[in-house]
């Protein structure tokens, strides 16, 4: 309903329009409303900001507690000691090499306040120490180390003196927990954590590996095979005068090398800059002619052909045959009449000479080829020896089918073994465990490698055969022997034993080398039931001896942990 | 209307902003808990290295020998071959042969 607006007669000069009051108040309400909306706004802006913040954090709690603790724990990665290198573990977990944290001492000359108590305080906790050259290194003022690799001991005596001068200085070292047992093999790294030598250089990067350091590097030894044979080597030193030593015990199907062992040997601990020649790693870095071990080969060669088999008999053996400028003859007299075996059993120089001519140079040189014989074998350390090359001269087929001018490292004559043994298949020696380690070569046939297993035992059995004293009961033993001369100074020789056991399916390749052995008068052997002195220097009467001194206490070992006894019972006959 | 609003606004922001604080307080009290407990952590990892590698050394076969050589009077010679056993069921299988021979010796010595 419209009002009714009725005309004032007398109107108010004082009041203002009525439509000008309306807009006034409008306006207001108007400005008000607009005003409150500003409030509103603002506020629920805040609101807005202040909430997005919390959210943001919110979240961020969130995000940090479902993450993994190692964002948490970076702050503290400058107190952790972090290790640079992986351990290096045997075949059984047993630690072998690992990093420690050291210290070097050093000294601030700047810090010194009473030079001269310092150096009396010095010299009474340390007497060795050459006072004049550390008190003119202190008159220079510059930081300089008192000592480097401190033990913990020194350590303590340093801190105790509570002077701030002396300042310790971290680094990582490595320490070998088995000092001279693996001296050869682990090799050493220099201060730079570097790998210099053996194990560790060769597998430098992968000991490196950052992604890999809580995995230690396990390698194929086994630290008790190593002691035990080890020792032995060293009596064998002492017994025989020898002037060096060598073994290698091999898993002839995997080629997994258990032990390997080279004397004379050092601490890896000391640092030292080996450089005598007599601290060469025998096994896998020297070359030498290895003997009669090679007649194994001319008869494992001459059964794969079919020319002759065990039993055929070689007539009219002569003593002596002139081959161009060389007179070759063998040491003892045997019959004129011999079995292929027969020969190898009583090693006749003659007789395998004899069945080398039927096999011919050509067959030969591909055996040798396949064997990769003269080639530098591939094997995981750098101190590898290579087979010095010759020519196929008149008289080189005659020759090398007994071992003489030819020459191998003894690594590379023990894997030969193992392959001629484990059915004919070629396999490579190695250090680190490999699923697979069949090349799917063969050398020879599964029939011959077991015709000279059983040719193999017969050498360790039979009346004529040269390695009686490695009969051990119960572990059927087999092998040949090897007696070589230095052409250069024939008072220098080396007797070596090549063996494999359990004969009838060979498990394990065991070579004992020792130079320059001389006969042992003291020493009583326990021959064929028999006590009797020995008075030739022949492997048979030293190296064999060794072996079996070794496999007998090694055997019971092997025989527990082969992975046939696992899960069975071993019980100890108590009388 | 508008009051009311403005009212559940803010008390829901205190709320927040309380909330908030109690929660950075506890992480940051959680977050030192973590570091202390890294730092024990860290120490034992220290002792636990150190005590493995005594462990390694001392059960070296060198100083375990020098220990039965010092401690013990017994002279340990290796086992034979004869004596390991690859199954329980063949040693009781040789047990029992011992048990007839003796069966058998005794027989003899009373027939006698």
């Amino acid at each position: 309903m419209r009002k009714k607006y009725k005309k004032d007669k007398n109107p108010n000069k004082n009041q203002t329009s009525f439509y000008f009051e309306d807009y006034l108040e409008t306006n207001k309400k108007i400005r008000f409303s607009r005003k409150k909306n500003f409030l509103q706004d603002r506020v629920y802006l805040l609101f807005f900001l202040f909430f997005t913040l919390i959210l943001i954090f919110s979240l961020r709690i969130v995000h940090i507690s479902l993450n993994k603790l190692e964002v948490s724990n970076q702050s503290n990665s400058s107190k952790k000691f972090t290790l640079l290198r992986r351990d290096i573990v045997d075949r059984n977990g047993e630690l072998i090499s690992r990093n420690i944290q050291s210290f070097h001492a050093a000294i601030n000359p700047k810090l010194i306040k009473n030079k001269e108590n310092f150096l009396i305080n010095l010299r009474l906790n340390f007497p060795n120490i050459q006072k004049e050259k550390i008190e003119n290194q202190i008159k220079k003022g510059k930081y300089f180390y008192l000592k480097k690799r401190i033990n913990q001991q020194e350590k303590e005596k340093l801190w105790n003196l509570g002077h701030k001068a002396i300042i310790f200085e971290p680094f990582q070292s490595r320490i070998y927990t088995h000092a001279n047992l693996f001296s050869h093999i682990i090799g050493q790294v220099d201060f730079d954590n570097y790998g210099i030598s053996g194990i560790e250089k060769y597998f430098d990067k992968e000991l490196k590996n950052r992604d890999l350091l809580s995995e230690p590097l396990e390698i194929t030894l086994d630290v008790n095979l190593q002691y035990l044979i080890n020792k032995e080597l060293n009596k064998a030193l002492t017994t025989f005068n020898s002037t060096g030593a060598g073994a290698l015990l091999m898993d002839v199907k995997t080629g997994e090398i258990l032990s390997l062992v080279s004397l004379p040997n050092f601490d890896i601990n000391k640092r030292a800059n080996v450089k005598d020649k007599k601290y060469l790693n025998k096994i896998t870095k020297g070359v030498y002619e290895l003997g009669s071990i090679f007649k194994t080969f001319t008869v494992a060669l001459a059964l794969e052909n079919k020319i002759v088999s065990p039993k055929t008999i070689i007539h009219d053996i002569p003593r002596s045959i002139k081959c161009s400028k060389h007179n070759i003859s063998d040491i003892k007299e045997f019959p004129r009449n011999l079995s292929v075996e027969d020969i190898l059993i009583r090693s006749s120089n003659i007789g395998t000479l004899l069945i080398a001519r039927k096999i011919g140079e050509k067959k030969f040189k591909k055996f040798i080829e396949d064997a990769n014989l003269l080639e530098t074998p591939e094997f995981q350390l750098e101190e590898v020896g290579s087979p010095i090359s010759f020519n196929w001269n008149k008289c080189k087929l005659e020759t090398v089918s007994f071992g003489h001018g030819i020459t191998t490292t003894p690594l590379q004559a023990t894997s030969i073994y193992a392959s001629l043994t484990n059915g004919g298949n070629i396999i490579q020696p190695t250090l680190i465990k490999r699923k697979f380690n069949k090349t799917n070569k063969k050398l020879i046939s599964k029939s011959t490698s077991e015709n000279i297993n059983k040719i193999l035992r017969k050498v360790v059995t039979d009346k004529n055969g040269t390695a009686s004293l490695a009969n051990i009961d119960g572990y059927y033993v087999g092998g040949k022997t090897g007696t070589s001369q230095n052409y250069q100074n024939k008072k220098d020789n080396l007797n070596t034993f090549i063996s494999i056991f359990p004969s009838q399916k060979p498990k394990y390749a065991l070579l004992v080398m020792l130079e320059n052995p001389k006969v042992a008068k003291d020493l009583v052997y326990n021959y064929r039931g028999s006590k009797i002195k020995a008075s030739r220097n022949e492997a048979g009467w030293n190296s064999v001896y060794v072996a079996g001194k070794i496999i007998e206490k090694i055997g019971p070992i092997l025989a527990i942990k082969s992975e046939d006894f696992n899960y069975q019972y071993v019980v100890e006959k108590t009388n | 209307m508008y009051k009311f609003k403005l009212c559940i606004s803010i008390i829901f922001f205190s709320l927040l902003l309380v909330g908030t604080s109690i929660i950075k307080n506890e992480t940051r009290d959680l977050e030192k808990k973590i570091d202390n407990l890294n730092e024990h952590i860290v120490s034992k990892e220290k002792d636990l290295n150190e005590t493995q590698l005594d462990f390694f050394y001392l059960t070296s076969p060198y100083v375990l020998e020098q220990r039965i050589q010092n401690l013990d009077i017994n002279i340990y010679i290796p086992m034979k071959h004869s004596n390991i056993f690859l199954s329980f069921l063949s040693f009781v299988e040789l047990q029992n042969k011992f048990v007839i021979q003796e069966i058998q010796n005794e027989k003899k010595i009373q027939k006698r």
